[in-house]
């Protein structure tokens, strides 16, 4: 019979058992009241279970629950589609409730995709959704393949949908809002199994690899398209498709595939509205290498091939900008011998931006290496294979994603990589860079401790700007910023790189980049200033700047300069706009404080400041600032061209 | 499953409908938050819930809770 079992959440913690499982939560008519709970108690869960719990939550009114929690990050989701896919809207459901999202999804009519898509004036579009899911399935193809048929009828009918999904994609793009994943279209054997040569065979999965190919590559012309690869889902032992499901209700892939591709949206749809994982935390014993090292000593752990392989996943996650963390319960000395000496260890000290080594409550630790790192608790994510110090972590600070290992080391890096906690739309060149600046941020704070006065500090720390309209290549990492930063973000807003694209091709917009650099090296792409000209004003759409280079005057040289800017070329006034979000009360002030006034009562777009030109504010004198604009022609002093030059290398 | 009581549980359970053993004999349509969608994971969840094939056509046709009812437990006989 029906149990509930499967749907209770995790209570890791005596005290988390007064936290009621879902199901009674549903039952008892309290999952909108308690929604905020229900994150935690999905955490655990996964296939089936998962979507058990997504069937329920999909019943509840999205708006309902924002009545009651204004706060909760929301996403408009259409799934459109060949096929009955009303399979994938509970799976979806929960797994961005996982991801602390709340879905609202909106199911195309069945078989409208090409509708949906190509007619500007659609319901799909109407919507706005932030995310459309366009759900491609085999039958997509074979629905139009005659019978009897031989390969190059097949062939046939793929040119003709790529030249439709490709045609699609420029309407959607067109349409100027939110982002189109489709995925690759998986070859069940059924269908190969009807040639009896293999000549044929081997012919039909050539051209239907060369077709999904062309499928994935749209994505490198299209910025607002993601194309999913289902290849690496379905080589996990998915089956592709249900037989029955497939004739009777025209439901053409498997519940297993759908659960995958939802699990693949929860990162994605993190990604989209800015919540990006940024550090991953590691515990040591039994996670970096087996056994305990204050009892077993350096010689007697275990860094064994389940364990290097591991590694060398973190070193790899590492690389593209992942900032790498020990937390431990040890003394540091032994931790930090074992990093450096052991010779069978792939990572070393030098690939983590800190080393926390003590005995303190890793929540605690948690929190104050989130502090040291100028960064929110909700950025990390804690991996560890004691179930104590998980369901510790998870009860104190549940905002941090904690990963399970167990007791086997092989299948560490499958636990690690089940979800994709650190999924980016793109890479920009900043990624790699940032664990070597994270760790130069320590060094800096080591040189802040050695002066008496912050003034004298900054005196000597060298700083230089530059503020310059950001090139084509700095499209994607503008983009970034705005996905990246949430405490020095005026307005909260998230711009996709098509939309920076578009607003950098605007002869009215400006998009200046911020760099900046000091005597410990290159900060690379910080900030940005994104602005507009209309009536005679400059409107500051939104001001943004990483956390690590805040509060040294950076942004106080930029506003100076854009404020210069504006009364150089004939503005009367700049008008600027701060919206408040969960984590930017620290720059409420920002414009008040550098002369500007509200224009207007406090309204849900923010509050509007206006600043006269009449005085304008000082670049801070320890900063060496070169602005440009586009038009200017000045020459780059020797300085800022060293600042550019460090920004290209890296 | 031993009564139609017990497929309304699920119902009210794995598909999160509030619906009651009143409700059993109603055209589906007529049930409330009820999806064509719904029948095809009532399928998968009855199919496991009974151990047994149960003719999807035939639960596709149904017009009530009752006719799913014995569809899925007539489905040892079929």
């Amino acid at each position: 019979m029906v149990t509930p079992a499967g749907i209770r959440g995790p209570q890791p913690n005596p005290n988390a058992a007064t936290t009621p499982d879902l199901l009674t939560l549903h039952h008892t008519g309290q999952l909108v009241r308690h929604y905020p709970a229900v994150r935690g108690l999905l955490a655990d869960l996964s296939g089936e279970q998962l979507t058990r719990a997504g069937r329920l939550l999909a019943r509840l009114d999205p708006d309902e629950i924002l009545t009651s929690h204004p706060d909760t990050p929301t996403l408009t989701v259409a799934v459109v589609g060949h096929g009955t896919l009303g399979g994938l809207v509970a799976p979806l459901t929960a797994q961005l409730a996982r991801h602390g999202i709340l879905a609202r999804v909106r199911l195309g009519d069945f078989d409208s995709y090409v509708p949906d898509l190509a007619d500007p004036a659609s319901a799909l579009y109407a919507a706005r959704p932030d995310l459309v899911l366009c759900v491609l399935d085999p039958e997509v193809i074979w629905d139009e393949v005659p019978v009897p048929w031989r390969p190059a009828d097949v062939e046939q009918v793929w040119a003709e949908k790529l030249a439709l999904l490709e045609s699609l994609v420029r309407q959607f793009e067109g349409a100027g809002h939110g982002t189109l994943v489709l995925n690759t279209i998986p070859l069940p054997r059924l269908y190969p199994a009807q040639l009896i040569d293999h000549a044929s065979r081997a012919r039909l999965a050539a051209l239907w690899r060369e077709a999904n190919a062309r499928l994935l590559r749209l994505g490198e012309h299209h910025p607002a398209l993601v194309v999913l690869d289902v290849d690496p889902l379905l080589g996990e032992g998915l089956p592709v498709r249900d037989s029955r499901m497939s004739v009777y209700a025209k439901a053409h892939l498997s519940a297993g595939l759908l659960d995958a591709y939802a699990t693949e949206i929860g990162p994605l749809a993190c990604a989209l509205i800015g919540r990006i994982r940024k550090v991953l935390a590691l515990d040591l014993d039994g996670t970096l290498w087996g056994g305990i090292l204050g009892d077993d000593g350096a010689e007697g752990i275990d860094v064994g091939p389940g364990f290097r392989r591991f590694q060398q996943v973190l070193r790899q996650l590492g690389a593209q900008g992942v900032l790498l963390a020990a937390v431990s319960k040890n003394d540091v000395e032994p931790v930090r011998g074992v990093l450096t000496d052991h010779p069978d260890m792939v990572l070393r000290e030098s690939d983590l931006v800190r080393v926390i080594a003590n005995w303190h409550p890793k929540h605690e630790n948690l929190r104050h290496l989130a502090a040291d790192l100028n960064l929110g608790v909700d950025s990390i994510v804690f991996v560890d294979d004691s179930p104590y110090e998980r369901g510790l972590v998870r009860h104190e600070e549940p905002h941090v994603a904690v990963v399970a290992l167990d007791e086997e080391p092989a299948r560490h890096v499958e636990a690690l990589l089940a979800d994709g906690w650190f999924d980016v739309r793109l890479l920009t060149d900043e990624d790699a860079e940032r664990p070597a600046r994270y760790r130069a941020e320590a060094e800096r704070r080591d040189f802040l401790h050695s002066f008496d006065s912050l003034e004298g500090y900054l005196r000597e720390l060298g700083v230089q700007v530059l503020l310059e309209p950001a090139a084509q290549a700095q499209i994607p990492r503008i983009a970034q910023i705005t996905l990246r930063t949430n405490q020095f973000n005026l307005t909260g807003e998230r711009l996709q790189p098509a939309a920076v694209a578009a607003l950098a091709q605007d002869p009215n917009a400006l998009v200046l980049g911020i760099r900046a650099a000091d005597r410990f090296g290159d900060n690379g792409l910080s900030g940005a200033v994104l602005a507009h000209r209309a009536d005679g004003a400059i409107h500051i759409d939104n001001f943004l700047l990483s956390c690590r280079v805040f509060a040294r005057g950076i942004e106080q040289a930029c506003l100076s300069a854009v404020l210069r800017h504006a009364r150089d070329t004939g503005a009367d006034a700049v008008l600027a706009r701060y919206r408040e979000t969960p984590k930017n009360g620290k720059v409420r002030d920002f414009y008040p404080r550098s002369g500007f006034v509200p224009v207007d009562a406090p309204a849900a777009a923010g509050l509007v400041f206006r600043h006269d030109l009449a005085e304008i504010p000082a670049v801070p004198a320890h900063v060496r600032l070169t602005a440009q604009f586009a038009g200017d022609t000045a020459p780059v002093p020797a300085d800022t061209a060293r600042v550019r030059a460090g920004e290209e290398k890296a | 499953m031993n009564s139609v009581d017990d497929l309304v549980t699920i119902v009210r359970d794995e598909i999160g409908l509030p619906i009651t053993p009143a409700d059993a004999g109603l055209p589906l349509a007529e049930l409330i938050g009820w999806d064509s969608v719904h029948l095809l994971a009532l399928c998968v969840i009855l199919e496991r819930e009974t151990a047994q094939t149960i003719s999807l056509p035939a639960v596709l046709e149904a017009e009530t809770l009752q006719a799913i009812y014995e569809v899925a437990v007539g489905a040892g006989i079929h």
